[in-house]
């Protein structure tokens, strides 16, 4: 393949070291110059033999190759010292614009110079160890220059969803790679201009951190600054020189992680090249935007003094992994059962809810129960069994704190895997996608803890947006199915796992697949027939859904959230005022407890009264209001 | 108010004057859940077979409201999509990764905004 060839070098007339004609990418895409200009080298690798390979994959190759190099050799090195030192050169560089004073740029340049390669050594020696650091151990392992490139995560993240529909303009987009960047960072020189004087350098110094932030490690390559200025181009040159002298001092490094990446039998597929092409370009555009808008937000901001900023995010925080930080279980107040006596909230509360009793009055007694520091078995029992009857009363907040906290108990008890299923499926209803799929690779590793995961899927978990990790996992979790099929077994719970991820998605039809494949185990398991429901529901079938809600609420009447869905149904068939009876109905069992209310409740009965054009009663309709039920009675809804 | 909302030859006009109105009539409370759910501005690019283009701002970050226009200060996300492709969206017939995947819905800023796209265009939802 072309690019092994690319790498060994063997037949081109630069020197062995195939560093040296590495580090001529450095100053940037002068592919097409020195096309035309410069040595075999280069012109070879256009005019490769057709009979190597096809054309356009050549040319792909080709410019991935050159980004990679580009990206290695002199974007870690180069970034990290000069986001740091620069600003207050390039504050001065632009004063001396100003003052134009010709002798004094040479001057200038030679002190550059110096500069420039003490940060080099320094800097560049680091880096080189950092960047290079994991490709040994990996070099093994199919497509290893994957994992060495800088940013290899971001692309790894948008792969799968950005190829098809880049690839017809990938060649275009190849051949503007360059020119983005150096607008976004035109726009900022020009920026400096504007803000020239002390005060202002501050500013600068922030801004310019900033847009090195926004730029990530990968694009801050010193390449790109070559045609804003003239005197930037003197730069370049010394820089190139310091570049150079430093590159021999890593030569010994490079050398090994050289080697070992020419011995990999493996080269990455050709189609992985085009992609990771196709999502390059698409992140410089969307670089490209992204500083465009800000150079003018930041001129603005000089033009206008303080600049007005977003003041603190109201979001849901996350953590690494995109499980939603909620905080702690708010126990409700006034719990009447924290004063009566019982031998055992936990096996009364069980009790009630074999016997169908209320939901909310469960729930009340669990916390109670966990109050009185009765956790059930191995310290989450308890915790657990309250998140769920808290989920199936349709307090989704309330049990996905409880359920976290009960997950995170037996995790650290060292008995994972309880309550995950039924976190994720709560994270699902709360559109907390990550973490949905983070819960049930978690609940997958603890259930089937003898089959590997591919690493790629483990890693994606923490980086990659949704839409990547869940054909992954998807893929993960249909191989067991299979293989479980094979051996004439079926898991229910891993049919649920697999429901959920494809309601995730949208996929609904297949959703309702993996329940009723359940379902057949588990005929009697009312949460089933209720995400049955609502998988055809969502599917746009709510005529059909109904018919499972009723299988539900036949097996549990209490249960609120078969109610709700019922509503919700409902509503979307256009029977609004049914619907807005099937709210109230649930939330006079909510009522019933003394207990506190769902407010999901209240705002989907809201807009059912708007849908009745009854803003009157819709008004009343707020979880705050704490309207008496009976008003609606008044008004001849039937509950 | 809804009336400006609106595009002439634009069939989403609908769709977006009914967030609009939903929005409009939210409680706080109400808001205040889906802000904290959502926590995004959306800047809605929408062609249509005409070749026209609107685009409308859903700011489910501060205001929690829809407007015709780009968003001020600045979207998190651009959509850029065609007319139909966001009545199939809303419609459930498309789901946004599908969408993107085949080439008919774009984004410009932070892509995994987009992914909540979805729960911000659908109505309610029945849960499982």
């Amino acid at each position: 393949m072309s690019f092994q060839g690319l790498i060994s070098g063997s037949e081109c007339a630069a020197p062995a070291n195939p560093l040296s004609q590495v580090l001529k990418h450095t100053e940037g895409d002068r592919s097409l110059q020195q096309d035309r200009v410069s040595g075999p080298s280069t012109s070879r690798l256009h005019q490769l033999p057709g009979s190597s390979s096809s054309a356009p994959a050549t040319e792909h190759d080709l410019a991935l190759a050159r980004q990679f190099f580009e990206g290695n050799s002199s974007g870690p090195g180069m970034s990290s010292g000069y986001t740091m030192q620069y600003p207050p050169e390039l504050a001065r560089m632009s004063e001396m614009s100003m003052n134009d004073r010709p002798g004094m740029s040479d001057v200038w340049a030679l002190e550059q110079q110096q500069q420039l390669r003490a940060l080099e050594e320094s800097a560049a020696k680091g880096a080189w160890a950092a960047e290079f650091g994991n490709a040994p151990q990996q070099s093994s392992s199919g497509p290893s220059i994957q994992h060495a490139m800088p940013g290899g995560q971001e692309f790894q993240q948008q792969r799968s969803s950005f190829m098809p529909m880049y690839a017809g303009s990938m060649p275009v987009a190849m051949y503007g790679l360059s020119s983005p960047m150096q607008y976004g960072i035109n726009a900022n020189f020009t920026a400096v201009d504007h803000g020239k004087g002390k005060a202002r350098e501050a500013d600068f110094e922030a801004a310019f951190a900033k847009i090195a932030e926004s730029l990530g490690p990968e694009e801050t390559q010193t390449s790109r600054i070559e045609e804003v200025d003239e005197r930037v181009t003197e730069i370049e040159e010394k820089l190139k020189n310091a570049t150079l002298n430093a590159g021999e001092d890593e030569d010994l490094n490079f050398q090994k992680v050289w080697d070992q990446l020419q011995n990999s039998d493996l080269p990455p597929p050709k189609e992985d090249m085009a992609k990771w092409e196709a999502e390059f370009s698409q992140l410089m555009n969307a670089q490209r935007e992204e500083l465009e808008d800000y150079g003018t937000n930041m001129q603005k901001a000089w033009e206008g003094g303080v600049g007005d900023y977003a003041g603190p995010s109201q979001g849901v925080k996350f953590d690494g992994e995109g499980i939603p930080i909620l905080g702690d279980y708010l126990f409700e107040k006034n719990n009447k059962y924290l004063e009566s006596e019982s031998r055992s909230y936990l096996s009364d509360a069980k009790q009630l809810l074999e016997s169908n009793g209320s939901l909310s009055e469960a729930a009340l007694m669990l916390e109670a129960a966990i109050q009185r520091g009765e956790l059930g078995e191995g310290g989450f029992e308890t915790w657990i069994l309250l998140g769920e009857t808290r989920n199936m009363d349709e307090r989704e907040e309330a049990g996905m704190r409880a359920l976290l906290e009960g997950v995170r108990i037996a995790e650290q008890a060292g008995a994972p895997g309880a309550g995950m299923l039924s976190l994720a499926i709560s994270f699902t209803n709360e559109s907390y996608d990550r973490a949905s799929h983070t819960m049930l690779v978690r609940w997958f590793k603890a259930k089937y803890p003898g089959v590997p995961i591919p690493e790629e899927t483990a890693k994606s978990i923490g980086t990659n947006s949704s839409w990547d990790t869940h054909e992954r996992i998807t893929h993960l979790f249909m191989e067991q199915a299979r293989s479980q099929h094979g051996q004439d077994q079926m898991d229910p719970d891993l049919q649920i796992a697999l429901g959920v991820l494809f309601y995730t998605n949208g996929d609904y039809e297949r959703a309702q697949d993996c329940f009723v494949a359940a379902l057949n185990v588990r005929p009697k398991d009312y949460l089933l027939w209720n995400r049955l429901g609502s998988s055809l529901s969502n599917g746009s079938k709510p005529e059909e859904a109904l018919g499972a809600y009723r299988e539900a609420l036949q097996l549990r009447p209490t249960y609120t959230r078969a109610i709700y869905n019922v509503g919700v149904a409902c509503l979307n068939i256009g029977a609004d005022k049914e619907a807005a009876e099937h709210f109230l109905s649930a939330l006079s069992l909510q009522e019933s407890t003394n207990g506190d209310t769902s407010d999901q409740l209240w705002f989907t009965l809201r807009r059912a009264l708007l849908s009745m054009n009854r803003s009157d009663l819709a008004d009343l309709a707020k979880p705050e209001a704490k309207s008496n039920l009976d008003v609606f009675r008044r008004e001849g809804l039937d509950f | 108010m809804s009336d400006d909302i609106k595009a002439p030859g634009f069939k989403a006009s609908e769709l977006i004057a009914g967030l609009e109105s939903a929005f409009s009539k939210y409680s706080d409370a109400e808001k205040q859940s889906q802000i904290k759910k959502t926590n995004g501005i959306f800047d809605l690019q929408v062609s249509n077979d005409a070749k026209e283009t609107v685009t409308w701002t859903i700011d489910m970050k501060k205001t929690g409201t829809v407007y015709k226009g780009k968003a001020q200060p600045k979207a998190d996300v651009t959509i850029i999509l065609a007319d139909d492709t966001l009545l199939d969206l809303a419609s459930g017939k498309l789901n946004g990764q599908k969408a993107f995947m085949t080439g008919k819905l774009k984004t410009r800023g932070n892509m995994m905004l987009a992914t909540k796209l979805d729960t911000v265009l659908k109505g309610a939802k029945a849960k499982l």
